[in-house]
């Protein structure tokens, strides 16, 4: 009944450090997620946690995570995230915009 | 177009909590107190298997209108329906206290610039009210806010702006009910017990919550202003909550409270008329009060827009 | 020379006369019966075994006299075969529980899918076959003729002459079966008039006038609430008008229910008018009247609108737009099923819609292993018409570029309907879109029917539309390549997994698999500012006031 945690670290071919300390983008609304972007040396790897009420999707989250990171080449950052049944979709996106945020920012 | 150009323009029903936070006050100054960084979400969630947000529901902090400091309370309907637990609870009273500090320094470093930099709280209620999961500390939270507004009186106002999708139901009904000054849109609803729940517990012919049309004429903005329930009745976009922000902060304090719908015995007798009144006249539909005040269309009242209303509506 | 008849040839139009004469002692003036007689009415003119129909789609029902069947002796009137459009209030069903009717042949099922699966498990139904519209029509004519038909129309006049005005949805067809086959036709109406404002059934096909205590149910069912898109869709939505519409040119089209095909229709005024597509694609449609088209038509796109049955709250801006909408001399619209599924059959080009299963091979179906739900029109309109045999340039190219086209014809030059499903990898709650197997397989073995209820097969569909992109699939030319198409596509499903980035990089080199970027769109423009209404208010601002939305659909 209690919450899942999950965690995951990807390391990017291309990596791309984040610009900014740290960013926060989304809403954890049903069927969404929020994620949190924080700047930490991590050897050019992301690491991610994973908050989540969905039991059974861990290897879904992983690809998802995974791809992301490829596909971002995001670098050296921790990510949190906060989930509510959101679907890979929906991941895929938030962090795409989540990444777009930070890189407005700065 | 800068960020804020975009904020002001957009759908006040449509955006999310920290979106009208920062909207409601000057561009560019807004800072987030215990923001998502800060993690603080609910202690009790997890253990129910419930999810979980950094900011547990509401987003605080404070920003600039021209001089006047404006601390700002934000609540998110999409996270678990607004509702009030602990921590979300917790920061709005934090915020009145900060708001209370900066009252008491303006007081004692600008003593002659008072009017201007008077400071307010601004609460953007979505919100059912308790946090079922954690009820106790919930309606622990409404009281401690109840008495932070008390606490005000006197000293600097407390504005409430109501337009976004959950409305504002439950205890914070009633909350919002005792701020000085009530801003709404016709698509903002304020009420005590939801649409579903009085249709639970009094049957669907009584009340068919399915039937948004009567939930908005019982409930939404313009039914509250011909009642003079919402002082305001504003264009559904951040910047119109904002001008009308601006526009109550631009009038003496003794002014701006004379806005209140309770909190004196004289305004407690005129809402024991309309309890007589609504003896008297045994409505069975908000139209037949409006009728009654003097609306000569009541059914065509719903299709103005809000422009056309607010020109034509008569008021209690 | 005298003729000795030697045999009967009259002998359902004798049958009908005495079941009429039965009903005499009810018909008050002209061809009207009370309301409370209507059961013995029924009674009256049933017998046992009869094929029974109930009118009733998926909008307007005739509510009333589905509850007097029920309510009519079984001891009396039992072993119905039911033939019929939809089953979607309980009566349809509770018709079987009384041991009134026992054999049906139907289209369509939603709301009491899961209780049809039940009673046919417990052998309280026997199925004859889940049909189309047209094929359940076209058996009207044929083998499945109503003995009795239960029709319902706005209006009557005292001898029987029909309004059944802007839901005349089935009315024509059924009336037309069972009356020319000497049937008996029984009129549930809202109001007994002097005279109906356009006669939509003449009064000597009608048999029974009942006036019902209350108006007859019709469901909004095709009205989507702006407000409910999600960001996904518009993403989709803007695929569609690049990748597909704007690409073959499509004019002539078909918009099946749902959120996703509600999102095409409200980019087209702001997405589409920014491609420079107004005129060349969406002039010509065969859709009921959606609201989400209303922008659509006020900023011009739309020439043409025939519709399958009305839409609660589009009556008065339909009216007032004779130019789109087919509006008789009444100066209202009349709909009509039969004929919008012809044109949906017959002259699209298009047919778009979503699904909740596709299977790795690229059969679709609305199907669960427990809900028998039938799939209405979407059949007619999702596969490729055989017998078409007129060009236009969008048919023609999905022709040329069909992988197995000269397999089957040779260097003939041939079109190919284009068959889209729209399919989010993942629905709510996770459930995922694409699967190894149907859930319809099991459905046919829990419900013994002869065969899973597919609603698109793999051979007609040629485009599939997901976040991850479009699937050019009739461009394949083996039923391997179909598969890494679709994997291709099914995102992070089990079927998706199972993609190998090879393949699918030499899908995309040949343009059978094409990526939102590929197609060239900003995949963080996809939101809801796209939209040309955001909401139902909005959409009554398009239409100058004449939308007139349901009570539910009213946020103000």
């Amino acid at each position: 009944m209690a919450l899942t945690e999950l965690s995951f670290t990807f390391k990017a071919d291309d990596p791309k450090p984040l610009p900014v300390e740290w960013s926060h983008t989304g809403v954890v609304g049903s069927g969404d997620m929020e994620v949190m972007f924080e700047r930490k040396d991590l050897d050019g790897a992301v690491e991610f946690k994973v908050i989540t009420p969905v039991t059974g999707f861990d290897q879904v989250w992983e690809k998802v995570l995974d791809r992301f990171v490829r596909d971002s080449g995001l670098a050296d950052v921790s990510v949190e995230i906060n989930d509510n049944n959101a679907t890979p979709v929906v991941v895929g996106m938030r962090m795409r915009q989540a990444v777009e945020e930070a890189r407005k920012e700065a | 177009m800068t960020d804020q150009d975009k904020l002001s323009g957009k759908s006040f029903y449509e955006a999310t909590a920290r979106e009208r936070a920062r909207g409601l006050v000057d561009e560019g100054t807004f800072t987030e107190l215990c923001g998502p960084a800060d993690r603080m979400s609910s202690p009790h969630l997890p253990v129910l298997g419930e999810a979980i947000e950094f900011d547990d529901g509401v987003v605080t902090g404070v920003g600039l209108v021209g001089k006047h400091p404006v601390f700002v309370i934000s609540q998110e309907g999409r996270f678990i329906g607004g509702a009030v637990g602990e921590v979300h609870g917790a920061k709005m009273v934090g915020t009145f206290g900060l708001a209370r500090q900066m009252y008491e320094r303006i007081l004692e470093e600008h003593p002659d610039e008072l009017a201007e930099r008077l400071p307010a709280v601004v609460i953007s209620f979505e919100t059912g009210g308790v946090r079922l999961h954690e009820a106790n500390a919930g309606l622990l939270a409404h009281a401690e806010v109840m008495d932070q507004i008390q606490e005000t009186k006197g000293k600097f106002p407390v504005i409430a702006m109501i337009g976004s999708k959950v409305g504002c139901f439950g205890g914070m009904g009633f909350v919002a009910a005792a701020t000085d000054v009530v801003v709404m849109s016709e698509l903002g609803r304020l009420g005590l017990t939801g649409p579903e729940v009085i249709e639970q517990e009094m049957g669907k012919a009584e009340f068919d919550s399915a039937d948004r049309a009567l939930v908005y004429r019982t409930t939404g903005g313009k039914h509250k202003y011909i009642m003079r329930d919402c002082n305001y009745l504003v264009e559904d976009s951040i910047a119109s909550f904002k001008e009308a922000l601006a526009d109550v902060l631009s009038k003496p304090y003794d002014e701006i409270v004379k806005n209140r719908r309770i909190g004196s015995e004289e305004l407690v007798d005129e809402q024991l008329d309309l309890v007589e009144l609504s003896c008297e006249i045994q409505p069975k539909d908000a139209r037949d009060v409006w009728a009654y005040f003097g609306n000569e269309d009541p059914a065509g009242i719903p299709e103005q827009t809000t422009e056309e209303f607010l020109r034509a509506a008569k008021r209690r | 020379m005298t003729n000795q008849p030697t045999a009967v040839w009259d002998s359902l139009k004798r049958d009908a006369e005495e079941r009429r004469a039965a009903a005499r002692p009810y018909v008050q003036e002209g061809k009207v019966v009370a309301a409370d007689d209507t059961v013995a009415l029924l009674e009256a003119v049933i017998r046992p075994g009869d094929k029974l129909n109930i009118e009733g789609d998926n909008q307007k029902q005739a509510d009333f006299l589905a509850e007097c069947l029920c309510k009519v002796d079984p001891a009396k009137v039992h072993d119905l075969h039911m033939v019929q459009s939809v089953l979607s209030m309980g009566t349809h069903l509770d018709v079987f529980d009384k041991g009134i009717a026992k054999k049906l042949d139907f289209s369509f099922s939603g709301p009491q899918a899961g209780r049809l699966a039940e009673y046919v498990r417990e052998g309280k139904i026997e199925i004859g076959a889940i049909h189309t519209y047209l094929e359940l029509y076209g058996r009207y004519f044929m083998d499945l003729t109503p003995r009795v038909a239960l029709t319902v129309a706005v209006s009557a006049d005292k001898n029987g002459n029909l309004f059944t005005g802007f839901n005349t949805e089935d009315t024509p067809v059924i009336v037309e079966a069972t009356k020319f086959k000497q049937g008996i036709v029984v009129a549930q109406v809202n109001e007994i008039v002097d005279e109906v404002p356009r006669v939509d059934i003449p009064g000597d096909w009608v048999d029974f006038v009942v006036q019902a205590p209350k108006p007859f149910y019709v469901e909004p069912l095709f009205t989507r609430d702006p407000a409910l898109i999600t960001d996904s869709q518009v993403l989709r939505a803007m695929m569609v008008i690049k990748g597909i519409y704007g690409e073959y040119g499509i004019q002539r089209l078909n918009h099946g229910i749902g959120f996703d095909t509600a999102a095409i229709e409200l980019l087209l005024p702001t997405y589409g008018e920014e491609l420079g597509l107004k005129g060349k694609i969406c002039s010509y449609f065969s859709l009921n009247p959606h609201p989400t088209l209303i922008p659509a038509i006020e900023s011009g796109w739309v020439k043409s609108v025939h519709s399958f049955g009305g839409e609660v709250g589009m009556e008065d801006y339909v009216a007032a737009r004779p130019d789109v909408f087919f509006v008789g001399p009444d100066g209202t619209m009349r709909s009509n099923r039969a004929f919008s599924q012809t044109a949906g059959h017959y002259a699209l080009d298009l047919f778009i819609g979503g699904t909740l299963q596709i299977d790795k091979y690229g059969n679709s179906s609305t199907a669960t292993a427990t809900r028998v739900a039938g799939f209405g029109g979407a059949p007619n309109m999702g596969c490729d018409a055989k017998g078409r045999r007129h060009a236009t340039p969008g048919w023609l190219k999905c022709g040329e570029e069909y992988g197995i086209q000269s397999e089957l014809v040779g260097d003939l030059p041939r079109g190919k309907r284009l068959v889209v499903q729209l399919q989010e990898t993942f629905r709510e709650k996770l459930a995922p879109g694409f699967v190894e197997e149907l859930d319809a397989v099991k459905l046919a073995k829990n419900a013994n029917l002869d065969l899973p209820p597919v609603m698109i097969y793999s051979d007609d569909l040629t485009h599939i539309v997901t976040e991850e992109g479009i699937a050019y699939l009739h461009k394949c030319t083996t039923m391997a390549e179909r598969m890494a198409a679709i994997r291709a596509v099914a995102g992070f499903t089990s079927v998706g997994m199972q993609e190998d980035p090879a393949e699918t990089a030499g899908l995309r080199e040949r343009g059978i698999f094409k990526t939102p970027a590929d197609l060239g769109i900003d995949v963080a423009r996809a939101n809801r500012s796209m939209l040309a209404a955001k909401n139902v208010k909005d959409l009554v601002k398009w239409s100058n006031g004449l939308y007139n939305p349901p009570a539910r659909f009213r946020n103000w």
